[in-house]
């Protein structure tokens, strides 16, 4: 081993270095960091040994085996010098010619002095004007070293000291985020807690609102050049489904034998996590889904679910780590309660899209929001969401593959990337994707004019209902007046005035299904899937 | 930054341990409570080298305990402001990246990576120099300056920088 620690300081320092450069007269202030040959300790009595490198030798390679200096006890190992100014020194060699005397101090000191005076003769003729400074830091040296004696408690706090006089240098700070308390920049422990966590990162990691739109502008930048958008992903009932193995109902008991196997998740879509409890569906097409869109999107993951839960989740869906590595944003990283931010995304809201089932998680950021319909295949997850109906695992049914929600919202995607990179007019850096996004929207109920009849509470202003608003989104236009202009009646009950004046007139009368359907599936959908039924309290009425 | 220093310790031992063996299950246990623990004051205990001395044991009121204390020698090891250290890169991000020193999590910012080494995402998120000769990635081995350390009870927390003559990459894994 002695061998391999040099040799690979040796690659990246070329052993030139070590001869041309002459050591600073601060050297031994800044550069307790040595090994020797450890059956020389006692040549240095002080108890400050010199294990530095082979511990990190031992560090960095944990698979020779945990790090027992006992066993180096036999050992000879090169001795590194470093200075944290010039890091690497000079590599040599201690070991076994030391002579080997009681009383170490001295002897410590004299090798420095003679390990400088022999540099600096080494040195070429400018250095050696600076003789007198060697001298000096000999003196220094000698003095350090005698230092070394006292109790290891003074070095540290001596080195603490340094470490202050560095730091007064660098007011100047503006201090733009923090890891462990301490200021990214100047090292400097910061008092208050400012800025944004970002602990799907690291926990201890936070950045000021500054800092954050800094590299937001830089990564967009880089982001456009690779003709790359940011997808925001939900877990639960968007790209999956789980339940807590508690709650699966009898009729789902036959789904335990029938989970697929850790080892390769992608060849799978049941899985049996026992350390979270969870069983987890992944939604047909997922698969292909991510693939896909990490060609157009740089995509994190987005949940209301526990850190241990999403990066669990995260494993089913990226087991290579390709698309989300340090992208898993779970409810312990958001910035507020119950409300998933854009703020820890490092991305502009122009150029983000979203894809959740829940809006309400979203109020600031609806514009950029894709409405999922809800994936559920467990019966818990239908009853969560007050469903009565049987739930697709108690049917063993599923999503279809080939027309299931994630392949109609990939085409979405894809339409949607492809017009802002080649369709939007201006400066790449000034497009908005949100603006996009509504575009294509408007051209799913394009050309339709929709009556409703009796949807809304009689009160209710009917422009202000989720169902007007979102025709219009969807580019239809609204009335409440019957003209022959008027393409579709919604209606839940074929009963009424306006749903009779549809059928005499041939026009389309809808359930108010079909406007959902169409939200969801970014196209208008078949009326006739979508008929009304007369109610019997009308009919008996009329009776 | 290594030391080798004696620490004392009241240690508590159930008197079934006592008899022939009291010594060696004193110091067993010494080592299991002691080594990889940190203090803010002498930071991460690395390993045990040897007792000093064992006082005399003190019994305790009312429970049969007894209190020994306890002088050993042992390896800590403590980050400081300006040392220079080897870690390996453990995650690489467009903020930075960071890397591990054995028990040390540090962070190196992207403002303390050299400006001509650029954030690359993809498979592999890596910084690169513009002609690609040096490149920072997952399990890269990095020497790194240290410029802030907090020590707590459980862990140690750096700020590195390696923008400064002789530091960067030692070793690159994707050569390997
Ligand atoms: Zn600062």
């Amino acid at each position: 081993m002695s061998s391999t620690c040099p040799r690979r300081h040796s690659r990246a320092f070329p052993p030139i270095l070590h001869r041309t450069l002459p050591l600073p007269s601060f050297f031994l202030r800044d550069s307790w960091f040595w090994i020797q040959d450890l059956e020389d300790v006692s040549l240095l009595s002080s108890r400050l040994e010199f294990f530095a490198d082979v511990v990190r030798w031992f560090w960095i390679k944990p698979r020779i085996g945990g790090f027992d200096p006992r066993l180096l006890k036999n050992k000879k190992i090169n001795c590194l010098l470093f200075s944290s100014t010039l890091s690497l020194v000079r590599v040599m060699s201690l070991a076994t010619n030391s002579p080997a005397h009681s009383s170490s101090s001295d002897d410590f000191a004299a090798f420095l002095a003679v390990d400088l005076d022999s540099h600096s003769s080494d040195s070429s003729p400018d250095e050696e004007t600076e003789g007198d400074n060697n001298a000096e830091s000999v003196r220094i040296k000698r003095r350090k070293v005698e230092k070394l004696e006292n109790s290891e408690e003074d070095i540290m706090h001596e080195v603490e000291e340094q470490s202050l006089e560095v730091l007064s240098k660098q007011q100047l700070c503006s201090h733009p985020g923090s890891f462990g308390n301490m200021c990214i920049i100047c090292g400097q422990r910061l008092d208050e807690e400012s800025g944004v966590t970002f602990g799907y990162i690291h926990k201890e990691l936070r950045l000021n609102n500054d800092e954050i739109n800094r590299m937001r502008n830089k990564e967009m930048k880089e982001l456009l050049q690779r003709k790359k958008l940011i997808l925001v992903l939900d877990l639960d009932h968007t790209l999956l489904n789980s339940t807590e193995l508690r709650y699966l109902t009898v009729e789902e008991e036959y789904l335990r034998s029938q989970t697929d196997s850790l080892d390769d998740v992608t060849k799978g879509s049941l899985f049996l996590l026992n350390s979270v409890h969870t069983m987890t569906k992944l939604r047909p097409f997922v698969h292909s889904f991510l693939k896909e869109a990490s060609k157009l999107f740089e995509m994190y993951i987005y949940t209301m679910g526990e850190r241990r839960y999403a990066f669990e989740m995260a494993k089913l869906l990226d087991p290579k780590k390709e698309y989300f590595s340090s992208k898993v944003i779970s409810r312990d990283d958001g910035t507020q309660k119950h409300q998933k931010g854009l703020d820890v995304v490092l991305g502009k809201e122009s150029a983000v899209l979203i894809l959740d089932d829940t809006e309400n998680a979203w109020t600031k950021h609806k514009e950029n929001l894709i409405l999922m319909e809800r994936y559920h295949f467990f019966a818990s997850s239908c009853r969560q969401f007050g469903f009565n109906c049987k739930s697709l695992s108690e049917l063993k049914n599923d999503e279809s593959e080939t027309d299931g929600a994630l392949t109609t919202i990939l085409k979405v995607l894809k339409q949607v990337h492809h017009m802002f990179f080649n369709e939007v007019s201006g400066d790449l850096v000034d497009r908005d994707v949100r603006q996009v996004l509504k575009t294509v929207r408007a051209e799913v109920l394009e050309g339709c004019k929709v009556v409703f009849s009796r949807v809304f509470p009689t009160k209710f202003q009917a422009e202000n209902h989720q169902l007007w608003k979102m025709v219009e989104q969807l580019g239809g236009t609204c009335s409440t007046e019957l003209d022959q202009s008027v393409t579709h009646v919604v209606a839940t009950d074929a009963g009424t005035e306006k749903s009779r004046w549809a059928l005499k007139e041939k026009k389309f009368l809808v359930h108010p299904r079909w406007i959902e359907a169409s939200n969801y599936f970014w196209k208008r959908q078949m009326e006739e899937n979508f008929t009304v039924e007369q109610t019997k309290v009308e009919q008996t009425k009329k009776q | 930054m290594f030391f080798h220093i004696v620490l004392e310790r009241n240690m508590q031992l159930h008197p079934r341990h006592f008899g022939r063996n009291l010594r060696e299950n004193l110091v067993s246990k010494l080592m299991k409570d002691v080594e990889g623990t940190c203090s803010g004051r002498h930071g991460f205990v690395v390993a045990i080298t040897g007792i000093e001395n064992i006082g005399k044991g003190l019994i305790r009121d009312g429970t049969g305990f007894v209190t020994f204390p306890v002088k050993y020698q042992c390896v800590v090891f403590r980050p400081f402001k300006g040392e220079i250290l080897e870690a390996v890169v453990t995650m690489v991000n467009k903020m930075g990246f960071f890397a591990e020193a054995g028990p040390v999590q540090i962070f190196v910012s992207n403002h303390l990576i050299p400006d001509d080494m650029e954030f690359q995402s993809g498979d592999v998120p890596n910084y690169t120099t513009s002609d690609g000769s040096v490149k920072i990635q997952k399990d890269s081995e990095v020497r790194l300056k240290i410029i802030g350390t907090r020590v707590d009870a459980t862990e140690i927390f750096c700020i590195g920088t390696i923008k400064d003559d002789f530091l960067g990459v030692i070793n690159d894994p994707s050569a390997a």
